[in-house]
């Protein structure tokens, strides 16, 4: 199961099944201790920020950058998944993929969070122009 | 021939490519459709999620749209595809 680690030098938190060995923000060695769910959110919610669709366009760029995917060039279809997913956030507290629904299991849910894990899919595995489901990320060629 | 449930996203780009297509075959294939939105309409979203067992084994494991489901008959197929092989599986 998931928890919260915190590094005792720089206040740097991972929520994960183990602490970081190295932590990636201050390079100190086993610098994480376990903390609770509470004090993970009192220190986290200070520095909460909203990520706008220009943002997101970036960040899923960023992730494609140098990836076996790219984010699919027909625009149309991404500027709709993106409203989709920005719907939804708004409508039901997650960026759920449009082209699925919430099971009602939160766990199970995570799981359809936008970009999910989309290299498993059978859409995208072992397919030569294989694509996510809803079609935000296609494989480079 | 049965009754079929489409369920769909409205910013679902797939389920918009289909739409037209559904309307084709209502109009000429005289099929009978229900359409059910689930991002819009918590109702929509627990009827499909009530057959779900229908639509996962069908669907990758998961609640996908657009869905297709046949209740009598409980077959189900998602996705994307041609005319033809919509009209096909409706019918059957």
């Amino acid at each position: 199961m998931k928890k919260y680690w915190r590094c005792h030098v720089c206040n740097d938190i991972h929520f994960g099944i183990r602490a970081p060995g190295i932590c990636p923000t201050c390079r100190s060695e086993n610098a994480f201790l376990m903390i609770c769910d509470r004090e993970a959110k009192t220190m986290l919610e200070p520095f909460c920020t909203s990520l706008d669709e220009p943002g997101f366009r970036r960040s899923i760029e960023e992730l494609a950058d140098g990836s076996e995917f790219r984010v699919n060039p027909d625009k149309e279809k991404v500027d709709s998944l993106i409203e989709g997913v920005f719907t939804n956030e708004s409508n039901h507290g997650l960026k759920y993929c449009p082209c699925r629904l919430t099971e009602k299991d939160f766990e199970k849910d995570l799981k359809i969070v936008c970009p999910c894990n989309f290299l498993i899919h059978e859409t995208y595995k072992d397919v030569d122009d294989g694509e996510c489901w809803c079609g935000l990320f296609i494989k480079r060629r | 021939m049965s009754k079929i449930l489409m369920f769909h996203g409205r910013e679902c780009p797939h389920c918009k490519k289909m739409m037209p297509l559904v309307d084709r075959m209502i109009e000429e294939d005289k099929v009978e459709v229900e359409k059910h939105e689930v991002w819009h309409d918590e109702k929509n979203a627990d009827l499909m999620r009530s057959h779900r067992d229908i639509i996962t084994p069908k669907c990758g494991g998961q609640l996908r749209v657009p869905t297709f489901v046949k209740p009598e008959s409980r077959d189900a197929v998602c996705g994307e595809m041609e005319y033809e092989k919509l009209v096909a599986w409706a019918k059957t």
